[in-house]
């Protein structure tokens, strides 16, 4: 089973860079998982269906969300959580 | 671009109407009427066929749709025709759970708004409401600062962006919100005589002088009407006389009536000279005096005081030119009736005092209120005696009547009391120390103030002397 996890950036948000180099590299090591990058600026369909009113914006599949940029042991955390979850 | 609010008398009041690349923030408490009011904004302009973008943050748009239906605004018909859109925009969607860090921007509210302005060609947006919008954030201040770039990016775009924005009764400052933006319109609600009473101003607008008196509004059928106020401007208002000689001097004449003055003391001071030379003097200019009584301050006391100074008060007893409001029960002991709940509730005392008020008035007799809030500050609430004490300073404004209102400095929170100071016009300060009376002013109507100086008892009227 696929699962994705959305990431909401844009291009003047300061923290999303990093933010999505850490969550890349935590998902190129996870077979499951998908990343689909969304430029709220872009897409704005997108940001509206989920709801999004500040980026960074993580939607992980256990409906769970990180506002705000985080490191990357809490993100790793906050995915082993859905990731024993789901499995 | 001038946008008509769709309500006659608010246009008048801010300079004509809404204009394009300006903020406005209508600010109210819970339940005044903020939603209506945005409501009859976004009618309004519709009428003119002005599209308009309304962001809703707590009520979904299908609520809304029905709430317009109860004031006779048929929105639906104008989402239809494509010229009223409605957007829910809340940080938390239903069924989520959020981690939050204050490592954000808002610009995904921006680019939503802008795309959907842009759709619509949307002159006025309503963002309704801040307060809402930033209470589900954990770093508010965050989101409170990047709110900034929202205002700037949608008045931009050459359109009106209208927020709404919640404020506590007795909320003295003001809030980032009232900084940014280009003008503020003001509604609140008060209890008077057991109605309440709906209130509108604008206490701040750029480019135009703000105008200094509020107006009565009505929420009716037809959503808000807003009547012409009777109220005089404030250069109307005279002077009136403390009663202390030096005191007034000192003050630059006296005080401006509508004055809500504090006398701060500390517990072991005994404020009763000054409040019974005060009082006299008061009563021997005709004028009506009501007292709110309490264990320190009731009427057997008050009489037996008098007596003690050879001060024959019967007569104005007689005339009825004083009258005590006693909110607890005094037949009971002083103890007994500290322990005892109220028998009167704070908002009754307030209407009664209001009624005592313009029956003084229609005899063409000015008032004077003493009360020992001690007691008030202690038994109540800390939300709910600032409310009494708004309340009350708001009426005796409206009244043109002058309250004194004693406080044990001692017994009160330094907040709380931060609180009263901000909202009384003079403040005096009747302090022991080493066996000598001070008397200080830290505040008054007049811009006067001076430092501690001595004051001197005596057992006959002028029972207060101060010197220099």
């Amino acid at each position: 089973m696929s699962m994705k996890i959305i990431f909401f950036t844009s291009p003047t948000c300061s923290w999303c860079p990093y933010l999505e180099g850490v969550l890349r590299n935590i998902i190129a090591n996870i077979e499951m998982l998908s990343l689909e990058v969304i430029d709220v600026t872009k897409n704005t369909e997108k940001a509206t269906e989920y709801h999004v009113v500040a980026v960074p914006t993580i939607v992980l599949p256990n409906n769970q969300r990180i506002i705000g940029s985080v490191d990357e042991a809490f993100l790793r955390r906050q995915m082993d959580q859905f990731l024993i979850k789901g499995s | 671009m001038i946008i008509s609010t769709g309500i006659e008398e608010l246009d008048k009041m801010i300079d004509g109407g809404l204009r394009t690349g300006f903020c406005y923030a209508i600010k109210g408490s819970a339940g005044s009427g903020k939603t209506v009011l945005s409501l009859n904004m976004t009618m309004g302009a519709l009428k003119k066929d002005i599209p308009v973008l309304f962001i809703s943050t707590e009520v979904d748009p299908e609520k809304l749709v029905i709430y317009g239906d109860s004031f006779n605004m048929n929105l639906k018909s104008y989402i239809d025709k494509g010229i009223l859109a409605f957007e829910k925009m809340s940080l938390k969607p239903k069924g989520t759970s959020l981690v939050q860090t204050d490592k954000f921007d808002l610009s995904a509210i921006i680019a939503r708004t802008k795309s959907k302005m842009d759709e619509l060609k949307a002159k006025l947006v309503i963002f309704d409401s801040i307060s809402a919008f930033f209470a589900e954030f954990i770093h508010e201040k965050t989101a409170r600062s990047n709110f900034m770039d929202f205002i700037r990016e949608i008045t931009d775009n050459d359109a009106v962006l209208i927020l709404t924005a919640e404020s506590q009764i007795s909320e003295e400052y003001s809030t980032i919100e009232e900084y940014l933006v280009d003008g503020v319109i003001r509604i609140r609600t008060e209890l008077k005589n057991n109605q309440l009473i709906k209130r509108i101003s604008i206490p701040k607008l750029r480019s135009a002088k703000p105008i200094n008196f509020e107006n009565r509004f009505i929420i009716n059928r037809d959503g808000v009407s807003i009547l012409r106020s009777e109220q005089p401007p404030m250069t109307l208002i005279q002077e009136e006389k403390i009663g202390i000689e030096k005191l007034d001097e000192k003050l630059g004449g006296g005080i401006l009536s509508g004055s809500v003055v504090l006398i701060e003391t500390d517990g072991e001071t005994n404020y009763f000279p000054l409040f019974l030379q005060i009082m006299c003097s008061n009563l021997e200019r005709n004028k009506g005096v009501i007292i709110h009584s309490n264990v320190h301050m009731y009427s057997n006391r008050i009489v037996d005081e008098f007596k003690r100074v050879d001060y024959d008060i019967t007569p104005h007893l007689n005339e009825g030119n004083i009258i005590f409001i006693d909110k607890y029960n005094r037949s009971v002991t002083e103890v007994e009736a500290r322990e005892m709940s109220q028998l009167m509730t704070t908002d009754d005392m307030i209407s009664v005092t209001v009624e005592l008020m313009e029956a003084f008035r229609k005899s063409e007799q000015k008032v004077t209120l003493f009360g020992d809030l001690t007691d008030d500050a202690n038994i109540l609430t800390e939300s709910n005696f600032l409310r009494y004490f708004a309340l009350q300073s708001f009426n005796v404004k409206e009244q043109s009547a002058i309250a004194y209102s004693f406080i044990n400095f001692n017994a009160i929170s330094r907040e709380m009391l931060a609180r009263l100071r901000n909202t009384a016009d003079t403040i005096i300060r009747f302090s022991r120390e080493d066996y000598t009376t001070y008397i200080e002013c830290l505040k008054s109507s007049t811009g006067a103030t001076f430092l501690p100086k001595v004051v001197k008892y005596k057992d006959k009227m002028p029972l207060i002397e101060i010197l220099d």
